[in-house]
């Protein structure tokens, strides 16, 4: 087995794979544990459709380097999402699921109308489902993909300390000087960056199971916002290294493997709690 | 105690990227094979599982330049074409993702003289193709193909 998988590492998209993929795990179990809390669990759900509608037009335009694309229609609609104020007519999980599945279909509307494409229905799987996207990655996607989760684990450390005052109370993190409305931007745009980057690893049907599955699982068996933190960064990246291996020397899906190792483990932390108490 | 947990962080990712950009896959194929050269081929899709043989093929197709001249085994669907206006005839092992939704298809050229339908397999006949790839134009587009090939299947 340890042979099989030191001669799977001699190849270069490999290597690339592992790396990006456990960055990716890194960000997006870190931003997981608050989007829960937060009870904004579907939210990476709704910004990935966002996200498949973005490079939908992206390619119908021929837009080369669609990330540059994607990103900023993803952070937009991100910030529109989690700074809809109490005023607003169509608030909360309703703003998600018409965000969501309107990009969805428009997106899908679009391939089908205006794509170039020889392999529409290819094209679509792969971008819902991942397929092997992880280890298909340019070199400068690879370098753009760690650049960026690097960016998001630094701002996640430099801003600790007001994300968890804004992710239990607002009004007390308002009282006491944060800038929550400021917080809260910085929140939607590197939930839209790590919902970008994590479409490579599982697909933008999967990513919500990314972001929260390990932050549940820490739950479990945590209860202080620090541990549950480091025990879903933990865990999310070993699922994801776990599931990627299986995938490689087995053949199978990554991104519906690496979830399946996800519910495995939360399945396990249920079991662990129950035993314990 | 945040910076030291930043300095980390980066020192650990410089580590993991330069790791990562030590050395080519194909390099170190062919490298082995120079060494040994009783090996008959320099790169063996046969025996990956099916998701590396996909995002290799992928790579092939991106990167021809790093696989020129490599003599290269694949497993493969058999695939035809016939370009009416040329009547150009192309062979092709077509590849499935494992989500079986993408598929990625390598040209081969048989070596001898070979007549189709006769001397082929039937159409998505499981087949090896042992090869060295090459590029060709076509127009303004590259393609990429398996010449002086082999190629056996199981009736």
């Amino acid at each position: 087995m340890i042979g099989t998988i030191a001669q799977y590492m001699q190849f270069p998209f490999v290597r690339y794979a592992l790396v990006v993929g456990t960055l990716i795990a890194l960000c997006s179990s870190l931003m997981g544990v608050t989007l829960v809390l937060k009870r904004f669990s579907f939210i990476g759900d709704g910004l990935s459709h966002v996200a498949f509608g973005a490079m939908a037009i992206a390619g119908v335009l021929r837009i080369k380097g669609d990330m540059l694309f994607v990103m900023p229609a993803t952070v937009l609609c991100a910030v529109l999402l989690l700074r809809t104020g109490k005023n607003a007519k169509v608030r909360g999980d309703a703003a998600v699921a018409m965000i969501s599945v309107g990009a969805l279909a428009v997106g899908y509307l679009l391939l089908n109308l205006f794509s170039t494409s020889s392999n529409l229905s290819g094209d679509v799987c792969a971008t819902l489902f991942g397929s092997t996207s992880i280890l298909t990655l340019t070199k400068t996607e690879v370098w753009l993909s760690a650049g960026l989760s690097v960016a998001v684990v630094a701002l996640f450390i430099l801003f600790y300390n007001k994300l968890f005052a804004v992710t239990f109370d607002e009004d007390f993190a308002r009282a006491v000087g944060t800038r929550v409305d400021a917080c809260n931007l910085l929140i939607a745009v590197v939930i839209a960056v790590i919902i970008v980057l994590a479409m490579n690893l599982v697909g933008s049907l999967l990513i919500s199971a990314l972001i929260i599955f390990p932050a549940l699982s820490a739950m479990r068996l945590f209860r202080s916002f620090r541990a549950v933190t480091v025990c879903s960064a933990v865990l999310s990246v070993l699922c994801a290294l776990t599931g990627m291996l299986v995938s490689i020397v087995g053949g199978t899906p990554v991104g519906s493997t690496i979830v399946a190792v996800d519910i495995a483990v939360y399945v396990a932390f249920v079991i662990i709690e129950k035993i314990r108490r | 105690m945040k910076k030291l947990a930043l300095i980390a962080l980066l020192g650990l990712t410089v580590l993991a990227l330069a790791a990562c950009g030590a050395g080519q896959a194909s390099e170190a194929v062919t490298e082995a094979a120079t060494e040994v050269p009783e090996l008959p081929v320099d790169l063996d899709l046969t025996q990956l599982s099916g998701t590396v043989v996909y995002s290799q093929v992928y790579d092939m197709m991106n990167e021809p330049d790093s696989y020129m001249g490599q003599r290269i085994r694949m497993d493969g669907s058999f695939s035809y074409y016939k370009d009416e206006d040329t009547q150009q005839e192309y062979f092709a092992a077509i590849i499935a993702d494992a989500t079986a939704c993408c598929a990625q298809g390598i040209e081969f050229v048989w070596k001898g003289e070979h007549a189709y339908p006769e001397d082929y397999p039937p159409l998505d006949t499981d087949i090896t193709v042992t090869g060295t790839f090459d590029t060709y134009y076509e127009g303004n587009y590259m393609y990429v193909q398996l010449v002086d090939a082999d190629v056996a299947w199981n009736e």
